[in-house]
């Protein structure tokens, strides 16, 4: 079948499709009386206006209204959220990798927070503070790039090296210099 | 009898001197091939050389109050320089000989380490802001120290090599497997023939260099801020990984690959017929591969 057999078929379709479509009732605006038979109906309302009287004279009252409410909506949401406090947008849920992290210092606090307290050495004093940069310069790259697992491997070596470091020094703090 | 006024003042001046008067280290043992020899010392300097006889030897000298505590055995000997409570008026400057085929233990706390024309079984030197200098022949080697710098010129064929702050060092011929870690400090090293190299760093830079790669051989370098350069002979034989968040890449083999959105580098080539394994990671630190040395 070719594209012009086919286009020749869909015609008596579409002109039984026509036909149904003309079949059809047309649009009607109901009669008065409809509407004065609604409003009878109706408790305690006022008698329903004349549809006659409804002109579009008449209804430019109404319709100036709008501008007014809408701008008192708006101005009552904005009051709102000025008053109400906005939600902070949710920050994305820490990956494993960083839960991992923050779990590693966790424990490297607790295990520092054993060790006694000892005034520790000029020899020892730069080392510790160069690792404690770099465990936060580590971690910070940790948030930078959640998904570096060598950078987690990083972080391990630093605090491990950190007590043990501090283990030591806290050895040798007795010593004489 | 009268004394000289002059006479009395030259010997109140002298008294400081008296007080500080050093105290002389001249000790011996027997060892032999495998034997160990250890040194403790906290201040001063321990220096090792290696001479062609069946002895270990440690001369030099101690400050006042120091004293030299002695441990030793049929193939052990340990010489721990003891000081006294608080503050002491100084260190130990020690010269330790040793026979080849031992094993030597050094342990300082600032006391610098030199060692050389050493031919040992293994050598393992300690120190916290000591530096360590390294040049001879050692089966096996490790040399740590925290905030003092590392220099190895060592022929040996395992190098583990840690330092924090400080700059490692080390070339003369490292080869087999070889591990040099540091903190902040600068690694460099120029080693032969590798089986296994692991370099770290956080924030120092790593400078590495090999003659060759042996067959399924490894290299790893990793750092999170610091720069990589890596030199390798054209004919090595490996698979190339490279990988960064922000730093850069440079290499004289394979592209430079970057996704669409979002930062990160990386790139895979295949050296020769890809037999090792190259695996460099650096979070903003740049990188460079040269091959053809």
């Amino acid at each position: 079948m070719t594209a012009h057999d086919s286009d020749h078929d869909e015609l008596p379709a579409h002109d039984e499709l026509s036909a149904r479509l003309r079949a059809l009732p047309t649009e009607r605006v109901p009669p008065a009386r409809v509407w004065q038979g609604i409003a009878a109906q109706l408790p305690g309302q006022a008698p329903a206006p004349e549809v006659a009287a409804r002109t579009p004279a008449a209804r430019w009252p109404h319709r100036h209204r709008w501008p007014l409410r809408v701008g008192l909506g708006m101005a009552a949401a904005l009051a709102v959220l000025m008053v109400v406090p906005t939600p902070i947008p949710q920050t994305p849920a820490p990956s494993l990798l960083q839960r991992q992290a923050d779990a590693m210092a966790g424990e490297y606090q607790q295990a520092i927070a054993a060790l006694p307290s000892a005034d520790v050495t000029d020899e020892w004093r730069p080392a510790l503070h160069e690792l404690d940069a770099s465990a936060d310069t580590i971690r910070a790259a940790i948030a930078e790039n959640p998904r570096s697992r060598y950078l987690l491997g990083q972080l391990q070596r630093t605090y491990a090296l950190r007590l043990e470091l501090t283990q030591q020094a806290v050895l040798s703090a007795g010593l004489p210099t | 009898m009268r004394i000289p006024l002059s006479l009395i003042a030259a010997l109140a001046l002298c008294l400081p001197v008296v007080a500080q008067a050093a105290t002389n280290v001249n000790e011996r043992h027997p060892l032999g091939a495998g034997g160990r020899v250890e040194i403790s010392n906290i201040a001063g300097k321990v220096t090792v050389r290696g001479w062609d006889r069946s002895d270990v030897a440690l001369t030099g000298s101690m400050a006042d109050g120091l004293t030299l505590k002695q441990d030793k055995s049929s193939n052990r000997v340990r010489w721990e320089v003891e000081y006294p409570r608080g503050r002491s008026n100084g260190g130990a400057t020690l010269e330790l000989r040793v026979p080849r085929s031992v094993e030597v233990q050094l342990g300082t706390v600032s006391a610098d380490i030199d060692v050389a024309d050493i031919d040992v079984r293994r050598l393992q030197a300690n120190s916290v802001s000591g530096s360590i200098t390294a040049a001879g022949r050692s089966g096996e080697t490790t040399l740590n120290t925290v905030s003092g710098g590392i220099r190895s010129q060592l022929q040996t064929a395992r190098l583990d090599a840690r330092t924090v702050s400080g700059q490692l060092l080390a070339g003369g011929g490292a080869s087999g497997e070889v591990a040099a870690e540091s903190v902040s400090g600068r690694v460099n090293v120029n080693a032969g023939r590798i089986q296994r190299l692991a370099v770290e760093t956080v924030s120092g830079s790593l400078d590495v260099s090999a003659t060759g790669m042996a067959p399924g051989g490894k290299v790893t370098m990793q750092t999170v801020s610091g720069s990589v350069a890596l030199k390798l002979p054209a004919n090595v034989s490996a698979q190339l990984n490279v990988k960064t968040f922000s730093g850069g890449i440079q290499s004289d083999a394979g592209q430079v690959e970057k996704p669409r959105y979002g930062p990160g580098r990386s790139l895979d080539a295949r050296l020769g017929s890809g037999d090792g394994d190259i695996s460099i990671s650096a979070h903003s630190g740049s990188v460079r591969v040269s091959l053809g040395r």
